[in-house]
């Protein structure tokens, strides 16, 4: 330990207040300015000359007048002030964000006789926390406002943070999966099996999705599913892992691939049912004809002439089916005319009483809608269609009620069953041909009503309520055609 | 023996000359033992070509019955032949697989009708009936 004359100590104790990179002030009670070191002069423009013996004042903008003198009596009654930030204005009349300490200066009787600041110009600090808080604003702003979900985890797959993006696509919000397990936003199996692949990657470092991407299943809170590209990237906060999946959603361009499949395979179809159409028609109508003149040969009444009479009946069904077929998979170019909807829907319903299977059916139609352009005989077969599901659909028993209105600029005909409705099984499947729930049916029905309905460029819409009763209803478009 | 010497006037108006044109034996077989039981005389040809023969020598025919597609034809060029070489027959068209533009053409080019497969022996029958009918004038 090294000990000093006083003369020593104060020369040492000046020398240590000039060097300081802190403003160094000592003023008196009133204000007054002792002393101002070099640290002072820089930061506040004046020389020590040219401001000893004026008040501190000088330095204090208007508006900081109050809280000045405020702090001097806090000093003057012997309080230490720390790390107050405040404002200065320079020489030059710049302000500055300073941070200051003010101190009680006390003479050799203990007597508080003015105040020591030590003052640091935090403009610059300010000035970067304000940036940094600037750019993670920035930041966040474009992660919520990025339309993809983007969430991350840590590396126990514990969520933590999740944006807009991915509140809309999974309909959670934030709060509700934000300190859960991100297997929540999975389905089975990946659901069960998402720790364990976690845990491998941390383990071995074999990645399956992690820095590559691909297409998985995601699941919505209502439980639904749909197609997403994730890819997941992999940093490190602090010295922890995380993963950020970055969630694009594929349903649109999943279902248009789908449609786009659908119409190729409708094509191939059509083609193939051409083919069909020739190749057994012409055969049937051959096999027909021939037993037909023999069945003539037969006794009348006999047990063989029957059997023909069977045998013609089964040709005319493999007939029908072949006929279905290609109405489905070929339907003709609509011819349209002006025709009255009601009346067709009237003489519809009276081709399906002239069937004994529907004596109990009861067929009501209400309502109007201006003539339309159609192909009359076209939609004739698709409610002819739509009328004999419904009667199925009621066991033969029962009321079909048809409900005709004008709707958004389209004919809106809704036909309504008391039947059990559909069950929920294929519900999804009303519209794949060859689907059936009928012991003997084709599954082509309601496929072909869908065709002939979008061959007017119409659309149709099947709800069945969980209580029973389905309802088709078809918009037809007023002047597509 | 008359017809012999008289081919044209001594025919029967009653008793129709009618070609079948099908490549399918059961389809010939069938409508002409129709016609024949009804007292028609019937000619079969399974091809165009023997068609054409058919109609080309011998008497004329009042009808003729015949397949859109055959071996040897898929389109309506046999038709505008036929109605050349023999424009007395009525023609009736058959066909498994009609578009409406088969049907339309076969139509303006002088077909009288045109059937979709399968058919009731006995309708086209009577379909050749009425197209061989004296036109009311």
């Amino acid at each position: 330990m090294t000990f000093f004359s006083s003369d020593e100590a104060s020369r040492i104790l000046a020398a240590i207040v000039e060097s300081s990179d802190d403003a160094i002030i000592a003023k008196d009670l009133r204000g007054t300015i002792l002393s101002w070191n070099q640290a002072a002069e820089r930061m506040y423009g004046y020389s020590a000359g040219e401001i000893i013996g004026r008040n501190i004042t000088v330095l204090v903008p208007d508006d900081y007048r109050e809280e000045l003198a405020g702090m001097m009596r806090r000093v003057a009654a012997g309080e230490r002030i720390q790390h107050f930030e405040t404002m200065r204005v320079t020489k030059a009349g710049d302000r500055r964000e300073v941070s200051l300490m003010i101190s009680p200066l006390r003479n050799g009787a203990g007597d508080i006789i003015g105040a020591s600041t030590i003052a640091r110009d935090i403009t610059q600090r300010n000035s970067d926390v304000a940036q940094l808080r600037n750019s993670e604003a920035r930041l966040r702003s474009i992660v919520e406002s990025a339309v993809d979900g983007i969430i991350v985890i840590d590396a126990t797959g514990i969520v933590e943070a999740f944006n807009q993006g991915a509140e809309r696509l999974f309909g959670y919000g934030a709060y509700e999966v934000i300190g859960r397990n991100v297997s929540l936003l999975m389905p089975s199996p990946y659901h069960e099996e998402h720790d364990g692949y976690l845990a491998r990657y941390l383990r071995t470092g074999e990645a399956r999705i992690i820095g590559i991407g691909r297409e998985v299943t995601a699941q919505r809170k209502d439980g639904t599913t749909f197609p997403v590209q994730l890819s997941v990237g992999e940093m490190s906060l602090a010295g922890e892992r995380k993963f950020t999946g970055i969630i694009h959603d594929l349903s649109a361009r999943v279902r248009v691939e789908a449609q786009l499949r659908e119409q190729a395979a409708l094509v191939r179809l059509g083609e193939m049912a051409a083919v069909i159409a020739h190749e057994v028609k012409n055969p049937l109508a051959a096999v027909r004809g021939a037993i037909q003149v023999i069945g003539k040969r037969l006794p009348a009444g006999s047990r063989e002439g029957s059997v023909v009479a069977d045998i013609i009946a089964r040709i005319d069904t493999l007939n029908a089916l072949v006929k279905d077929l290609l109405l489905f998979a070929r339907p003709p170019q609509p011819k349209p005319m002006a025709i009255d909807i009601v009346t067709l829907l009237s003489s519809t319903a009276t081709l399906l009483a002239e069937d004994a299977a529907h004596r109990d059916v009861r067929v009501t139609i209400s309502g109007t809608a201006p003539r339309i352009m159609a192909d009359a005989e076209l939609l004739k077969i698709a409610f002819v269609n739509l009328l004999i599901n419904g009667a199925q659909a009621m066991q033969g028993q029962g009321d079909i009620s048809i409900v005709v209105a004008t709707k958004d600029g389209a004919c809106r005909i809704a036909v309504a069953d008391s039947g059990p409705g559909i069950p929920a099984e294929i519900r999804d499947k009303l519209f794949t041909p060859f689907v059936t729930t009928k012991a003997r049916g084709t599954g082509l029905g309601l496929s072909t009503v869908k065709r002939l309905v979008e061959a007017h460029q119409g659309r149709i819409r099947v709800d069945s309520p969980p209580g029973g009763g389905t309802t088709v209803t078809i918009d037809l478009p007023f002047a597509t055609l | 023996m008359f017809a012999e010497i008289f081919p044209v006037t001594t025919r029967n108006p009653a008793v129709l000359r009618v070609l079948i044109v099908d490549d399918e034996p059961l389809i010939r077989w069938s409508l002409a033992e129709t016609l024949a039981e009804m007292g028609h005389v019937v000619v079969e040809a399974g091809d165009g070509a023997s068609a054409i023969r058919a109609l080309d020598d011998g008497e004329p025919f009042d009808a003729v019955v015949l397949d859109y597609r055959l071996p040897d034809s898929n389109d309506l060029n046999l038709l505008t032949t036929i109605r050349q070489i023999a424009p007395q027959a009525a023609v009736i068209m058959m066909t498994a697989f009609g578009t409406a533009e088969v049907t339309s053409g076969a139509i303006k080019l002088g077909a009288y009708r045109v059937v979709p497969k399968p058919f009731e022996m006995h309708d086209m029958a009577e379909l050749v009936l009425q197209a061989t009918a004296p036109s009311p004038s």
